[in-house]
């Protein structure tokens, strides 16, 4: 098991550890193979046994295992070899990734519910007394007794549990927003004072029992909702966590080996094609290379860096290939950089639009005034009854359910979407996907999967097969192109392929560099042939050639397949109702007859990404909702420029970062069921709406005219809260998709 | 009724006692995960004993993760 003995390097140990205070060491890592609690337990039972294991906690959900152990008694590579001999081969994650904030939050929450719980229960036997006393048996000291008593157990509700209403209405008023917090605290605190001075003076109504009952209905509701979101987000952490930033480190033979990139150190060489992430800080070692900096700088424009210059960790190259040297690793900026690329979609996890907010603010400000409306009218007609009304209508009317509606739907859709290979990285993009009835499809990478055969390679003038191959093939690794990538994983096996020289990608057309100081070009024949002026025999034409200045030496026949649920797919989302289109930059026969395979008949070749965004500004022109599906970096445009767009997460990190929608594991049909969901998520948002606005409706005008007292105000709406988060969980629950959830 | 001076502070102990209880369990991570404990009676002993046969299991490709 030496693959962990790198982790003995005390720099990449610093990338991972977190020293605590206490001198012993924490670290998270992912697990693979935890399926059944059977796994979990054994895997918890063995490594809580190794010499110095203090903590064991494993997120089964997540596939995180978080341990807390001493070094002295069990080394780090130790302890990964340990998890490798039970069947479930760790991978350290960045010290970032160790946070608390998950357990920490649900255990606060629990015990303001506990406590609310408790108290409110003791406030209400002692609210019965005061009623029951009210009519007989109970004294006018006794009475006078238990309002001190009720005052006094309300005091930890309101001073300990409901005081992360507080910190919310804080926190709202400071951005300038009326948020629901606002309205709730505003109730919780005025009925608490109003009681308290009652209790004070002896005389007077006290609502103790509503404003604890009212406080711990709402935890309640805020629970199950925290639940859900911890859940869905530890299955995004699991996603994510599977698919690690990985880098190209060239051994001094220059051949490439693939490492995550947490594994770099200072000093290593990297290989960076087109399109893909810029893996560690490092010094720019080939002539130029354009990188856009957009998720350091926040904004998107290419800047170029000559040799010699630095290109920062979380950059993304836009030609390429670069050739970089490693300065730095385990520098906390940099991790830290690279925590924020790969959680970028954590940001639509907190599933709240500023459009949403502004609709819940309105809201917040109409409840506000209706009460001070019924306080008014109350004040002209019966001022002792004011007081009860207005909060009555207060509470009645808070928005809770109203706010809660979208958030706990659309984290619930998110959840289940991870769970089956979609990560959504733009939560409002979901939305849009209900109403999308145009899709544009990139083909090359994305429909199809290219492989090159035996048979298909033509060395054309005489050249030896093995030796275009070998050509070709050191001119292909330094592309992304999924065409590139074919050929150079063909060229595998027949040895290491050579190093090429001054590589130049040039989006859509192929590859030009020079081999042992000869001059090369693979691609289209148009990009091929044009250094040389040759013509080619039409039958060649769609072929992937190899040429030099003085013509062609091989032809590559590539062969593509279809995805093996790229008709499924395609099925579906057609039944659907939404347009199909194929834009590719490959030829036009091939396009047609690839399109004519799948049943697609609106097929366009010979598509440059200008054509292909033309084509889309178009659709959006006449009014379509347009949706564009992608791989490559020369989609990148088109992926911007859409609606919605999705991206496999096979294709380069510049198409992902453009993309709303990532398809995980080549899953195609990941995109009908986002479909099936966004659907139900439009469908849940208007029902959980359509029930909060009705509800609001009935019961102000009774709440106004003082025919609810403020307890059963509390009920109804704290009630209404639960339902709407219950009904988010039906989300995904439905439809055909729903066995795989059974089977989990 | 002066009973009550006995037990309503009884009461209040009560709660005090239990809320204390609850925040040792839920500091304890006794909450965190409710799922799985649940299943652990129902597991065969043999399945500590020998970890090779269960390092197959999880080898097994029909496991149901993707591709």
């Amino acid at each position: 098991m030496n693959t962990y003995a790198v982790w003995a390097h005390p720099q990449l140990a610093a990338q991972v550890l977190h020293i605590r205070r206490d001198g012993r060491s924490e670290i998270a890592v992912r697990v693979a193979g935890l399926h059944s609690a059977q796994q979990v337990f054994r895997l918890e039972q063995i490594i809580r046994g190794l010499p110095g294991v203090q903590r064991v906690a494993i997120d089964a959900p997540a596939k995180r295992v978080r341990v807390v152990w001493d070094r002295q008694h069990t080394s780090l590579p130790g302890l990964l070899d340990a998890f490798a001999n039970t069947g479930c081969a760790a991978q350290p994650l960045r010290r970032g990734s160790i946070d608390d904030v998950r357990s920490r939050e649900s255990h606060d929450a629990l015990k303001r519910l506990l406590v609310a719980g408790m108290f409110a229960m003791q406030v209400m036997t002692y609210a019965f007394v005061i009623y029951i006393g009210a009519v007989d048996f109970v004294d006018f000291t006794t009475r006078g007794l238990f309002r001190w008593l009720s005052l006094l157990s309300s005091l930890p509700v309101v001073l300990y549990s409901a005081t992360t209403f507080y910190t919310g209405a804080l926190g709202e008023l400071r951005r300038h927003q009326l948020g629901i917090n606002l309205s709730v605290s505003l109730a919780v605190l005025s009925v608490f004072v109003a009681s308290t001075v009652n209790t004070l003076r002896g005389s007077g109504e006290i609502y103790f029992d509503s404003v604890s009952m009212f406080v711990f209905l709402l935890l309640a509701a805020r629970y199950v909702e925290q639940r859900a979101r911890h859940r869905s987000g530890a299955l995004g952490d699991a996603v994510i966590d599977a698919a690690p930033l990985l880098a190209e480190r060239r051994h001094a033979d220059g051949s490439l080996e693939t490492v995550a990139a947490i594994e770099l150190v200072a000093g290593d060489r990297v290989h960076i094609a087109e399109g893909s992430t810029v893996p560690a800080d490092g010094v720019l070692e080939n002539a130029m290379a354009e990188v856009d900096e957009a998720l350091l700088s926040g904004e998107s424009r290419p800047v170029q860096r000559y040799r010699g210059e630095r290109l920062i960790a979380g950059s993304l190259l836009l030609t390429g290939p670069a050739e970089l040297r490693v300065e730095h690793s385990g520098v906390v900026t940099v991790s830290a950089r690279l925590n924020a690329l790969s959680t970028r979609t954590r940001h639509a996890r907190v599933a709240s639009t500023p459009a949403s907010e502004r609709e819940i603010g309105r809201f917040v400000g109409r409840v506000l005034l209706l009460t001070t409306l019924t306080a008014l009218g109350w004040l002209l007609v019966d001022p002792s009854r004011a007081f009860e009304a207005a909060v009555a209508v207060l509470v009645v009317a808070c928005p809770c359910s109203f706010a809660l509606t979208r958030p706990a739907t659309l984290t619930r859709a998110l959840g289940i979407l991870a769970e089956r290979g979609v990560l959504v990285t733009d939560s409002s993009a979901l939305t849009t996907l209900g109403r999308v009835d145009y899709a544009l499809f990139d083909k090359t990478g994305t429909l199809s999967v290219p492989q090159l055969g035996g048979a298909a390679i033509e060395p054309l003038c005489g050249n030896d097969r093995n030796v275009v191959l070998q050509l070709a093939a050191a001119l292909a690794h330094e592309s992304s192109h999924p065409l590139a990538r074919a050929l150079a994983s063909a060229a595998r096996q027949y040895g290491l392929p050579r190093r090429a020289q001054a590589v130049q990608v040039n989006t859509g057309a192929g590859i030009s560099g020079a081999i042992d100081g000869r001059l090369l070009w693979l691609g289209h024949a148009d990009f091929a042939l044009a250094p040389s002026g040759h013509v080619i025999s039409p039958d060649l034409s769609s072929a992937l050639l190899l040429a030099d200045q003085h013509g062609p030496i091989a032809a590559f026949h590539l062969d593509e397949q279809p995805r093996n649920d790229a008709q499924s797919t395609l099925d579906g989302l057609r039944d659907d109702g939404i347009a199909l289109v194929i834009a590719s930059g490959d030829s036009k026969s091939r396009v047609a007859a690839f399109a004519a395979r799948l049943g697609v008949d609106d097929a366009h070749g010979r598509q440059s990404p200008a054509d292909k965004l033309q084509r889309l500004r178009a659709a959006r022109q006449r009014g379509l909702v347009t949706l564009a599906v992608g791989d490559g970096s020369n989609d990148a445009p088109i992926l911007a420029g859409a609606d919605v767009s999705a991206a496999l997460g096979s294709g380069t990190e510049l198409a992902q970062a453009h993309a709303d929608l990532l398809l995980l594991d080549g899953r195609l049909d990941g995109l009908v069921q986002a479909r099936s969901i966004a659907r139900q998520v439009t469908q849940v948002v208007a029902q959980s709406r359509r029930w909060s606005l009705i509800y609001n409706l009935c019961a102000v005008p009774f709440a106004a005219f003082g025919l609810v007292p403020p307890w059963l105000a509390a009920i109804g709406m704290s009630l209404s809260s639960l339902l709407v988060v219950l009904n988010a969980l039906r989300v995904g629950r439905v439809g055909p998709a729903a066995s795989p959830v059974l089977r989990a | 009724m002066n009973i009550l001076l006995a037990l309503i502070p009884l009461t209040m102990l009560g709660v005090l006692v239990a809320v204390a209880m609850f925040f040792w369990a839920v500091n304890h991570q006794q909450f965190d995960d409710l799922d799985n404990p649940g299943i652990m009676p129902l597991l065969e002993d043999s399945a500590y004993g020998e970890p090779a046969a269960e390092v197959a299991r999880s080898n097994d490709p029909t496991g149901r993760d993707p591709g």
